[in-house]
């Protein structure tokens, strides 16, 4: 297996791709709400609720933040959680929230309260398990953009991307992340209940896409081995498991295009 | 926990050697509290103003951290022990400090072009509104010159 350096040389596995949430097609984006409403109306631990209780209410907050497990971490989490998506809507992936684009403060498919065809959209906010809230009112998330220079410029996530270590290159992407979970505010802008929020799986699906794309800026930087074959509870999967996105299945690639080979 | 914070004068980096990055790094940071952006000035005169921002000649970069609120469990739930068994194989917990590094080599660089040797570091903690958070608490500060 490919571990370390994210390998596009997988070619005869049938990756799927994760896309801008700025760029879905209907199709996709319908899928992706369809997954997400239907995700909603389970009560167990395929659904929802449970999936966004792992990161941190009801206790244990499982969430790794500050330590060099902040990425492993989240990529795993990320993988289940899509994993749960595609038991409702089979191919369907999370898209990512390209935070460098200050052109509109959240995409629209996240922002617009209903969908275009009248419906609620469930990108727009979800309900709280009465566990899960920091006030016992707080049954629904709710959002409060801030300050827009809280969120990154592209040359700032360039810079980050520039960093040679994964440990310095870490702390300065999360930090990046720390700032946008504080400028959408609200439900956001707390450990304990971000993930409740569905722009939650968009901006760290952009944080675990730039964690990518250093990957293949720096060709085996990674993690020191101590930390390769640690745990990241509560899910099965070891540090080492999740340096290679394509042995999970999906990859960032802007777009694709293939021709048939010799055979 | 304090809104702002002063540094005593840090030693610059020696302008006969020249260096390609600065790194300024937190250590020991508070995470427990609210989320907050530190804005980071370097040889800052005194009676920097709440709302410095990036546009201010001393300004140079600014760091962010992502708080837990307050303690949901019970009583110790989020006490962070003060010693580890070195056999003790679990994560570390959770409100374990931090570190926070960022790159200030743009700034040194025009203090040391305009012969500055020493310069205080100051720190002023926003929230999301621009108001003034408490939440600063940090052990050690240290520059980081590399060439």
């Amino acid at each position: 297996m490919t571990v370390a350096t994210p390998s596009a040389r997988r070619a005869a596995v049938q990756l799927r791709h994760r896309r801008s949430a700025r760029r879905l097609s209907k199709r996709q984006l319908a899928d992706l709400r369809e997954a997400v409403t239907l995700a909603q109306g389970i009560g167990d631990d395929r659904g929802y609720q449970y999936w966004a209780g792992i990161h941190g209410l009801p206790n244990p907050q499982y969430c790794r933040h500050g330590d060099p497990l902040f990425l492993p971490w989240h990529r795993a989490y990320l993988y289940f959680f899509e994993k749960a998506l595609q038991d409702r809507v089979p191919g369907v992936t999370l898209p990512w929230w390209d935070w460098r684009d200050h052109s509109e403060a959240l995409p629209a498919a996240y922002a617009r309260a209903r969908t275009e065809e009248g419906r609620k959209n469930p990108l727009a906010s979800s309900p709280i398990q009465p566990a899960g809230r920091r006030q016992p009112n707080e049954k629904r998330t709710w959002r409060q953009p801030g300050d827009p220079s809280w969120l990154p410029s592209a040359e700032e996530v360039a810079q980050v991307r520039r960093n040679r270590d994964y440990f310095t290159f870490q702390n300065q992407l999360e930090s990046i992340h720390n700032g946008v979970h504080g400028f959408v505010g609200g439900t956001m802008g707390y450990v304990a209940t971000s993930a409740y929020d569905p722009i939650f799986w968009a901006h760290h699906c952009m944080i675990d896409r730039v964690w990518y794309l250093w990957q293949l800026d720096h060709p085996g930087a990674r993690l020191p081995a101590p930390y390769l074959d640690l745990a990241l509870p509560p899910f099965p999967m070891t540090v080492r498991e999740t340096l290679d996105v394509t042995a999970l299945g999906y990859d960032y690639a802007a777009a694709t295009a293939a021709v048939p080979g010799t055979r | 926990m304090v809104d702002r914070f002063r540094s005593k004068a840090l030693e610059l980096p020696d302008p006969e050697h020249a260096f390609d990055r600065v790194d300024l790094a937190f250590y020991g940071v508070d995470h427990s509290s609210a989320t907050y952006e530190a804005r980071i000035f370097i040889g800052a005169p005194r009676g920097l103003r709440r709302d410095a921002g990036p546009d201010h000649p001393a300004y140079a970069g600014s760091f962010y951290v992502f708080g837990h609120d307050r303690c949901y469990g019970e009583e110790g739930h989020c006490h962070v022990p003060e010693e580890r068994d070195p056999f003790d194989l679990r994560l570390p917990h959770h409100l374990e400090p931090q570190a926070e590094v960022v790159t200030v080599t743009a700034a040194i660089e025009r203090l040391v072009a305009g012969g500055k040797r020493k310069a205080t570091v100051d720190v002023i903690a926003r929230g999301p509104e621009g108001e003034a958070v408490k939440a600063l608490e940090f052990s050690r500060l240290r520059l980081l010159t590399y060439r």
